[in-house]
């Protein structure tokens, strides 16, 4: 009985660690908005067409209106990262810019909505220059090991989580959703 | 009292095995030497031979080598130089991934390039969850279906 208290407590801080580092960047991120410091705080790496920005910091928000989905994407897909919100794959470019967007998050948090994701739902993006819709063009479910992410000439937003979403233990497979923008 | 202490230390018991099934191997048989047969040791032997070959050949090469310098004689590496024995103190290449190595690496977070995999977003969370509420309710029914003895420790 201790020793199942003892799951619950630190399962349950482990959430509470996690809406707490939510609510932070989305506090961060409305402050950014409305300073337009978004776009400034961000340099682009020199000779490459990926983006640096500080691990954890935010760099878009991302919308998924059928699901109710809206967080505040941080930069980076570590530990740290992904329990304040999806996180943005370093080395791809920002939603909207011409190439390979990739946003990642725990399924049993942020991304437990995309789930019930289908081809041709509505994605929306925002970052510090814009807004951008996209429309969700393919949906995949590949092994965790298997290659599944590349490199695009035209811009490609790319959501992954780990599938399936109803699943204890650690997940095998990952579900990828790649989305185009609309016209 | 006893019944749940019993009860925590199996579950104890149970949740530790699955993370440290190493540490709790019995005794390893040795693997029982299995002779092998004739043609085995006939192969095994030839192979020795041959190494032997190797090395005394290796050794009359560094000897003419050595034999030519002596002599002041230019060996004629120009045709085929890769013949040159190799110095015995030719340094092996240091290995890079050696456990010191590796951790002494930063731990990297994965970047996007192309034919990279999907970040590892997979949590032991639920799982977490779902234990601790198992053993907890295990916890509450054991000690439900002894109320008697309860009651004596709280009074005691």
């Amino acid at each position: 009985m201790t020793v199942g208290a003892f799951a619950l407590v630190g399962s349950g801080a482990s959430v509470a660690r996690a809406a707490l580092a939510r609510d932070a960047a989305r506090t961060r991120w409305a402050e950014l908005e409305a300073q337009r410091a978004a776009t400034g705080a961000r340099a682009k790496v020199a000779g490459g067409t990926g983006w640096a920005a500080a691990p954890g910091s935010p760099v878009a928000r991302l919308l998924i209106p059928r699901l109710g989905l809206d967080e505040v994407v941080v930069e980076g897909v570590g530990d740290d990262a992904l329990r304040a919100g999806p996180g943005h794959m370093t080395g791809s470019v920002l939603p909207g810019e011409p190439g390979n967007s990739v946003i990642s998050a725990h399924r049993d948090r942020h991304f437990r909505p995309l789930g019930g994701l289908v081809v041709g739902d509505t994605v929306i993006t925002e970052i510090g220059t814009g807004r951008v819709r996209w429309v969700v063009s393919r949906i995949r479910v590949m092994t965790a090991d298997a290659p599944a992410l590349h490199t695009t000439a035209t811009p490609v937003l790319t959501l992954t989580t780990c599938w399936p979403i109803r699943y204890f233990g650690s997940a095998p497979d990952r579900l990828i959703a790649e989305a185009v923008p609309t016209l | 009292m006893k019944r749940i202490t019993r009860a925590a230390l199996v579950a104890l018991a149970g949740l530790g095995a699955a993370r440290a099934e190493g540490q709790i191997t019995t005794v390893v048989a040795q693997p029982k030497r299995v002779e092998a047969n004739a043609q085995a040791v006939a192969r095994r032997q030839e192979v020795a031979q041959d190494s032997v070959a190797r090395v005394t050949l290796t050794g009359m090469k560094q000897w003419v080598d050595s034999a030519a310098q002596s002599l002041a004689l230019r060996p004629d590496t120009g045709t085929a130089p890769s013949e040159t024995a190799v110095p015995a103190t030719t340094a092996v290449p240091q290995r890079t991934d050696t456990p010191t190595a590796a951790s002494a690496r930063p731990a990297q977070t994965p970047e996007f390039r192309d034919g990279a995999r999907a970040p590892d977003t997979a949590t032991q969370l639920p799982m977490l969850a779902l234990g601790g509420a198992v053993l907890l309710l295990t916890g509450l029914v054991l000690r439900r279906r002894d109320p008697a003895r309860a009651r004596v420790r709280v009074r005691g």
